[in-house]
């Protein structure tokens, strides 16, 4: 059985009169890299920062390595990266000056640490830019500094806040797949964000939050075994009568369609055939239609499921 | 030693603003402790001018006039030629030319005063405006003579004698700041410049480390808050002495004799103190400027506020009692008063009201870092 690295238990967090976590249960285990999805406001970053001792919560527990995580407990924080949300760098540093320092609050020997910067800078592809200031690289360089600062020490946990904000598609490729090297190298990895297309490509089990509770967790596959929808057809059909969509209603797996300015959208419970029978049927009616593709569900169905509305609602 | 050490990679990238500021104070206190100390030796003495005079009076009105002016002037004969009389006027051989008409006497016997002398000056000269105030003043009085009933021959006699009465001057020897060394100078405008120094230096470097993300990302280090803590005070205090030891080694360099007096060691242990002081005022300022701009505003009302209450650029003689009072509730005061005790000393156990100064200005110190303390606590729990 893998260990255990963040237990939060019952964890209730108010801000006055709102509620920002809700009893939040949560457990990441060694070696995954845990994904903490939920559109904007849903509790991910208050989440993240009690887990960091950042905030005082009003109720429940967490613990970081089997510890309870206390603002003093320097011994968990030596194990613990951290990538927030916003760039923490100092502007007065350069590149190679910022990782040194924020590396240099874990690691005292000096020999030890010139080894970490330099592999920290190789790691986030920045040799050419060591001796630049800040405010001379581009949005996604800075990105790359901010991850560089907080992985330099070579922790077992890394925490990262929604690490990708306002990149370039170049730099969140570059981003992600440093964070699967990581997490190949034996870091436990805790990744918040409210883009889906990232969670599913990078994570191997994950959390869905919403008005700081939990509403759904495990693999992606297990989420998405989690609801009704199976496949989603979408198809370009003009004219089509309320009988023929009643029809299609009346198709094996089928259990809602939905017809708007000419296109068919499809939901299917599950099955193998579904567009086989759905083609069928417009060749035995004779309909013409146009377009025809086919989906497989996505966290954003999962999260639209279970909460009634979608992911991208507040996202950026 | 990382907190340390990025301290002052901060200082260091902000250096230059700060070196200007040193710069231009060394440059401007050196040059006002020589100007002070060459006008130091302070004199009077009346002024003569050259006037060219040609009385045409045969009355003893007019010759009253010509001898008053000839006895604090020197008179000569008003050339005869326009052009002559003119490269006398330009080249300044000649300050004032007058023309006494022969109806002088009568004319102002009559009472008839406007217009009736036929004086010269090159426009605008200043000695032209000292002669005419001579006539005028002598006129006046030779006119209150006439009126009150003297002849002609008496009232010239009596004016001549009020006119040539002179004022004594004397120079006040108690006055602060007069015939003082020009070490005095040197540490009479360092308030300002340290207040401005610390706030902007400690300041900058303090609103760095207190910036919201970058505080959060150190609070997840493993380096406790104390040791954090510690080493951006450490940092602070390094940067005082480091500013502290670039003006006493100016001051030795420049007022070398000084420096090595009794004086001198009292106004680098007065210097010394303030400096604390002025760490302690950035202390607290810093509690409330969340950005440099706020902080170039915060030096500029602490460093000029301060400077100008506390008597830096306005001896506190020229300051009126409730200014006095009012001064007495800013560190400068204190400053500036044991900055002057001192020029006063001659042994060491003369220096119990620079002590009493000196103890003001900790007191200060005190006060502000307590109260910077206080702000900050409030700031964390409203958080």
């Amino acid at each position: 059985m893998a260990k255990k690295v963040v237990e939060i238990e019952n964890l209730v967090k108010r801000y006055k009169e709102l509620i920002a976590l809700d009893h939040l249960n949560l457990t990441v285990e060694e070696g995954e890299v845990f994904g903490l999805l939920g559109p904007n406001g849903s509790g991910k970053t208050t989440a993240i920062n009690c887990i960091l001792a950042l905030l005082y919560f009003d109720k429940g527990s967490v613990k970081v390595f089997g510890e309870e995580m206390q603002p003093d407990s320097y011994g968990i924080k030596r194990q613990v990266g951290v990538v927030l949300q916003n760039v923490a760098v100092f502007g007065e540093l350069t590149v190679q000056e910022n990782i040194d320092y924020f590396c240099g609050l874990y690691i005292p020997d000096k020999k030890t640490r010139k080894q970490y910067v330099e592999e920290a800078i190789v790691f986030s592809g920045l040799e050419d830019f060591r001796k630049f200031y800040p405010k001379k690289l581009s949005g996604g360089l800075l990105r790359r500094l901010n991850i560089a600062c907080g992985i330099a020490h070579k922790p077992k946990l890394i925490i990262m806040d929604e690490p990708t904000v306002a990149v370039d598609p170049q730099s969140r490729n570059r981003i992600l797949e440093g964070i699967q090297k990581l997490n190949r190298e034996g870091a436990t990895i805790i990744y918040t964000s409210h883009y889906m297309e990232e969670v599913e490509q990078i994570c191997s089990r994950i959390a869905i939050l919403d008005k700081g509770r939990c509403v759904a967790s495990g693999t992606k596959e297990e989420l998405k075994s989690m609801i009704k929808m199976g496949e989603k057809i979408h198809m370009e059909a003009a004219g089509l009568t309320p009988c023929q969509i009643a029809e299609i209603k009346e198709l094996r797996h089928v259990y809602q369609v939905d017809y708007q300015d000419g296109m068919l959208e499809i939901r299917c419970s599950g099955g193998k055939h579904n567009l086989v029978h759905i083609l069928d049927y417009f060749g035995s009616r004779e309909i013409g239609f146009g377009r025809v593709y086919s989906e497989l569900p996505t966290l954003n169905d999962v999260f639209l499921e279970i909460t009634g509305k979608e992911l991208r609602d507040n996202a950026e | 030693m990382q907190v340390f050490k990025a301290f002052f990679r901060i200082v260091n990238k902000n250096k230059m603003p700060l070196f200007m500021y040193i710069v231009i104070y060394l440059a401007l206190t050196l040059i006002i402790g020589s100007v002070m100390e060459e006008n130091s030796q302070a004199e009077f003495s009346g002024v003569s001018l050259d006037i060219g005079l040609e009385n045409q009076d045969q009355g003893s009105l007019g010759r009253g006039l010509e001898e008053y002016l000839g006895t604090q002037n020197q008179i000569s004969s008003v050339p005869e030629e326009k052009e002559d009389l003119q490269d006398a006027m330009y080249y300044g051989e000649l300050d004032y030319v007058l023309v006494i008409p022969e109806d002088f006497t009568e004319k102002f016997q009559a009472g008839e005063q406007e217009g009736i002398l036929d004086g010269r000056a090159v426009p605008g000269s200043s000695s032209a405006y000292l002669a005419e105030q001579e006539i005028t003043g002598y006129l006046r009085s030779l006119s209150m003579y006439l009126k009150a009933g003297c002849s002609a021959k008496e009232a010239a006699s009596w004016a001549l004698a009020d006119m040539g009465r002179k004022a004594e001057v004397e120079f006040l020897e108690e006055g602060e700041g007069q015939g003082m060394p020009r070490g005095f100078y040197y540490f009479q405008y360092i308030p300002y410049v340290f207040l401005i120094l610390m706030i902007l230096g400690v300041g900058g470097c303090m609103n760095t480390f207190k910036e919201k993300d970058l505080a959060a990302r150190n609070k997840c280090s493993s380096m406790s808050f104390l040791s954090q803590n510690l080493q951006i005070f450490l940092g602070c205090a390094a940067y005082m002495l480091a500013v502290y030891g670039i003006f006493m080694g100016m001051a030795c360099l420049s007022v070398r004799d000084y420096m090595f007096s009794l004086q001198g060691a009292f106004n680098a242990a007065n210097a010394f103190l303030f400096g604390i002081c002025s760490l302690s005022v950035a202390w607290f300022t810093v509690q409330f400027a969340q950005n440099s701009q706020m902080l170039t505003v915060m030096s500029n009302v602490f460093g000029l506020g301060f400077s100008f209450l506390g008597g830096v650029f306005v001896s506190l003689d020229l300051m009126g009692e409730g200014a006095r009072k009012m001064a007495k509730f800013v560190p400068s005061y204190w400053y500036v008063a044991a900055n002057e005790e001192i020029q006063k000393l001659e042994t060491f156990a003369d220096g119990g009201k620079v002590f009493q100064s000196f103890g003001m200005v900790l007191v200060f110190s005190l006060a502000f870092f307590s109260a910077g303390l206080l702000v900050g606590r409030m700031k964390v729990k409203e958080r």
